[in-house]
């Protein structure tokens, strides 16, 4: 069994009309076994940028904390937030400083940037970028996420509506996967606030 | 029948059921029904149980009554009659829609609700459709044309789609 799916995780993060929404699921296993069902996979770094992390649960809490620690030393500096895009770099760089000896996550950034723009993306293990318009998947649910995204996904979507779709789409895809589940968590950003749900799917 | 995979397997396979269905045609004096086919994949693959037919099947077609029914297999012939299936590739990217499209509720909820979704021909057409022109996009073996085959009470017709060319 591979390590990326030891743990199991979903991942997805989603563009609308200057929102986005980025959701996960909530499982975290030992192979077969269930661990936990309230697993926090995504994290807030600042108010306009949400980190992400599936793949390995330990690695995905060491990264998170080096970020974090990171992030701050730039606010200090900077006297300002970072934009998701530096941020995304920063990722990046991070992950591929351990290229021959690397985390095993598969991160998904999302933000708004400059105008509220909304920007997402995602990388590979040593940080190999993955800009994209539409939307973006991680974990080990991630084939059966391409699927049910691309044909649910529109153009420019009012945060309602991309809840609606993220909800439909994430869990649709994470009853098909048996590592990933127990429920989802969404995040629906937009310029002026930041709803977060839970949703309760099937429980196995 | 649709079937994935190797395709000299597919082949093999395809024509080996057909001169059965050939000789059930001269032994009995009638087609065979879908479900009665669906046994026959299932005992053909199941015989090469330790050098398999390397082919992922779906089976479509009307039963005595003129219902439809779909059968889906793996490589070994292991089947189940469902509501809807994929196989091959693209069908990570399709199956998880096809679950939020119709799948039916569980039969532990009560009042006891109907399972069969009510789909009509152009609905069904039209999904498949979608969910082609979806893993198209996303899957690299996927593309290029869509053939579907309809069968009904009026007979069996042939539709094409022009799909992803990359």
């Amino acid at each position: 069994m591979s390590i990326f799916e030891y743990n199991g995780s979903a991942l997805v993060a989603m563009v609308g009309k200057n929102c986005f929404a980025i959701a996960s699921d909530r499982r975290l296993g030992v192979q077969l076994q269930t661990i936990a069902t309230d697993f926090q996979r995504i994290s807030k770094i600042h108010d306009r940028v949400f980190l992400g992390l599936s793949g390995l649960g330990t690695d995905a809490q060491t990264l998170y904390q080096r970020l974090v620690f990171r992030h701050k030393l730039y606010q200090l500096r900077e006297e300002r937030d970072m934009k998701p895009e530096t941020f995304a770099n920063l990722v990046s760089a991070l992950l591929y400083e351990k290229r021959f000896g690397p985390y095993f996550c598969q991160p998904v950034i999302a933000g708004l940037g400059d105008e509220d723009k909304p920007f997402i993306c995602t990388m590979d293990s040593i940080g190999a970028k993955e800009l994209a318009k539409d939307f973006v998947v991680a974990g080990t649910a991630s084939e059966f996420l391409y699927g049910a995204c691309e044909s649910m996904f529109k153009e420019d979507m009012e945060p309602e509506e991309l809840f609606e779709t993220v909800s439909q789409a994430l869990l649709s895809s994470v009853d098909r996967d048996c590592l990933s589940g127990w429920g989802g968590h969404v995040y629906v950003v937009t310029p002026t606030e930041v709803k977060e749900r839970i949703l309760k799917g099937r429980m196995d | 029948m649709a079937s994935s995979g190797f395709q000299a397997d597919v082949k093999a396979l395809q024509k080996h059921l057909a001169a059965r269905h050939l000789i059930y045609q001269h032994q009995h004096n009638k087609q065979m029904s879908c479900p009665a086919m669906a046994q026959l994949l299932s005992n053909t693959l199941y015989y090469k149980r330790f050098f398999p037919y390397y082919s992922f099947n779906v089976l479509g077609g009307l039963d005595n009554e003129g219902k439809g029914c779909v059968f889906t297999y793996d490589a070994v012939g292991s089947y189940e009659k469902v509501g809807y299936s994929s196989q091959g590739s693209g069908s990570t990217l399709i199956m998880p829609f096809l679950d939020n499209q119709l799948k039916s509720p569980s039969p532990l909820l009560l009042p006891a609700r109907d399972a069969v979704t009510p789909l009509a021909e152009a609905e069904a057409i039209d999904l498949v459709k979608t969910v082609f022109a979806s893993a198209s996009e996303r899957d690299i073996y996927t593309g290029d044309k869509l053939e579907i085959v309809v069968i009904n009470a009026d007979g069996i017709r042939r539709e094409y789609m022009d799909l992803r060319k990359d």
